[in-house]
């Protein structure tokens, strides 16, 4: 009985991923011209928030203890999260806030499935969303083609681990601070984009030349230390200790679960007030 | 001029009782009235800024974070390597530290983007006020709050970053004034001229913002200092006006450039730019209407 009904949630999740996958296509395909700016715009974003990095490390020949294919590697990395959360959590919803605060959390529950299903699938872009996820998986290869990686199955299934905790904890922190907007709506509409981009422009620097209260700050506060920095020196064997590559999926679980706690708590004050503040904007042209 | 052909419509010609009733009096009345609207302008702009983005501290922490963050990178990679390209580790923390203190300044942008996108734009020409002129009052409003909230702040602070955030001379403080000003002239008409290209393309401001935004991280030089490009890149970058936006004023301040080729080359891009966003405004001012909001 319970196998059954996971079969059919995956079942139901499939469908709605096909479903909003073909409403993406047609939405990035409707206009040449569109598609074009839209396109060659978002790489050139995407690229360019790594380029700073990846130029100071090929004219210095590396930056600190790593080499210039290992900062490759950790921007590739850091790329291709973005990209995934671009993917499957376009539509503002990785950008909680702007949901709650504008009351179209409202549109998620009248939905005839589960909040976390609804937050799973509506926000599946794979067209428009992959401008980024594409460079991010060519900087990968390119780095691991020019790093002499070992390579295992046991390698390869901790590198999918931490990846995911990295993806995990972006995610988290959107949605902790977007919380806030259960409360607040006017005031915190926005401050999911301002969580969000925190993480985005911290994430491809290097951060081993900081000191230790700014590192603590960027491991705990802001965790942006385990987007990409802490995962690639544990998984390039930079940081020799064993338990490294442990780390971001334990950072993961503890910022999920704050964070679970955080948003059902929020649900139960919408549930008493809900929103006076419906904004119908919630769609792009 | 045109204050002065309005006085006699407006007063008995030929009577000059008062000084106020001269065409002279009333170009200074009109000045100063223009200039009190345009204060005013600013300081509701600037007033605005808590209430319209009440989370602004947040963005404050990451600007704080992202100038220790790069302060460190340029401490892990200088360190110990003396003089590179002409300039000591001194001085690109210095840059850096400047370059995060008048972020808002270098990157210059107004609201007219997604004033054009959510239609509030129809406001700017309902104002008894010339379009450029509001829109850099709202500008230098919103710049002086950030200012005075972080700027001053990040300033006084920096010899617990350890850096000097002094000028490299009197004369280079006094050239960073002049080409500042330049960067902003040469910001704005930039402004205009991808405005124009929004219309005239009926593309969303996100796109070409994009766009404009990456073009601006690597080519300006306000995050790492044109010189220290890899493959000479950085020579070549430094002749564009993005350059001249950032780099320019940067490298006065810190004694890594003359004065003499940058402000001149910075009021050359002020020229061109300001006529091609003359012209490309003018051709595109009617599709206003047709892109709706």
């Amino acid at each position: 009985m319970e196998g059954n009904r996971v079969v059919a949630t995956i079942c139901a999740i499939w469908r709605q991923w096909r479903l909003f996958a073909w409403l993406d296509f047609t939405w990035i395909t409707r206009n040449l011209s569109f598609f074009l700016t839209y396109f060659i715009s978002d790489v050139t974003r995407g690229l360019s928030t790594v380029a700073a990095t990846f130029l100071l490390a090929e004219r210095f020949d590396g930056i600190g203890p790593w080499t210039t294919p290992q900062i490759l590697f950790m921007l590739g990395y850091a790329t291709l999260v973005r990209g995934t959360e671009d993917v499957f959590f376009g539509y503002n919803v990785a950008v909680i806030s702007r949901r709650i605060g504008r009351g179209q959390l409202d549109h998620t529950l009248v939905q005839p499935r589960p909040i976390w299903v609804t937050l799973l699938t509506e926000g599946f872009t794979p067209f428009s969303g992959s401008t980024v996820l594409l460079p991010g998986v060519g900087l990968l290869v390119w780095a691991a083609s020019r790093l002499s990686l070992p390579v295992s199955p046991g390698w390869l299934a901790l590198a999918l681990v931490n990846f995911a905790a990295s993806c995990a904890i972006v995610l988290a922190f959107s949605f902790l601070w977007g919380s806030l907007a259960f409360w607040a709506q006017r005031a915190a509409e926005e401050i999911s984009s301002s969580a969000m981009n925190v993480m985005q422009q911290l994430t491809p620097f290097p951060l081993d030349g900081l000191g230790a209260g700014w590192l603590g700050g960027m491991l705990t506060i802001v965790p942006a230390g385990f987007v990409a920095w802490y995962p690639c020196r544990a998984l390039l064997g930079i940081d020799p200790s064993p338990y490294a590559v442990g780390v971001t999926p334990l950072a993961a679980i503890a910022i999920t679960l704050l964070t679970i706690g955080v948003f059902q708590k929020g649900m139960k004050h919408y549930g008493r007030v809900g929103s006076q503040r419906y904004l119908s904007f919630g769609h792009r042209r | 001029m045109i204050a002065a052909q309005r006085a006699p419509s407006v007063h008995s010609p030929g009577k000059t009782l008062y000084p106020y009733y001269n065409a002279r009096g009333w170009e200074l009345v009109h000045r100063t009235r223009a200039f009190r609207q345009y204060w005013k302008t600013a300081t509701m702009s600037a007033t605005a800024y808590v209430g319209d983005s009440p989370w602004f501290p947040l963005d404050y922490l990451l600007r704080l974070v992202r100038v220790a963050v790069l302060l460190s990178i340029w401490r892990l990679i200088l360190t110990g390597q003396g003089e590179v390209s002409g300039m000591t580790l001194g001085s690109v923390l210095t840059y850096t530290l400047v370059s995060e203190a008048f972020a808002e300044v270098l990157a210059c942008r107004t609201e007219l983007g997604f004033a054009l996108w959510d239609g509030s734009i129809t406001g700017f020409f309902l104002q008894p006020m010339a379009l450029v002129g509001q829109a850099a009052a709202r500008t230098f409003g919103r710049w002086g709050f950030a200012f005075g909230a972080f700027s001053i702040p990040l300033l006084l602070l920096s010899p617990l970053l350890a850096v000097n955030p002094l000028p490299a001379s009197p004369g280079a403080a006094g050239f960073f004034v002049v080409s500042l000003a330049l960067s902003v002239t040469i910001g704005l008409a930039q402004e205009f001229i991808f405005l124009s290209l929004i219309v005239a393309l009926d593309q969303s401001p996100w796109g070409i913002e994009a766009l404009r935004g990456a073009l601006t991280t690597v080519l300006s030089g306000a995050l790492i200092p044109l010189a220290l490009l890899p493959w000479g890149i950085g020579g070549v970058f430094a002749w564009l006006p993005y350059a001249s936006m950032a780099s320019a004023p940067l490298r006065i301040y810190t004694g890594t450039g003359e004065a003499l080729p940058l402000i001149p080359l910075q009021v050359f891009w002020a020229v061109a730019l300001w006529l091609v966003a003359r012209w490309l405004w003018n051709a595109n001012r009617e599709r206003l209407a047709g892109y709706g909001g």
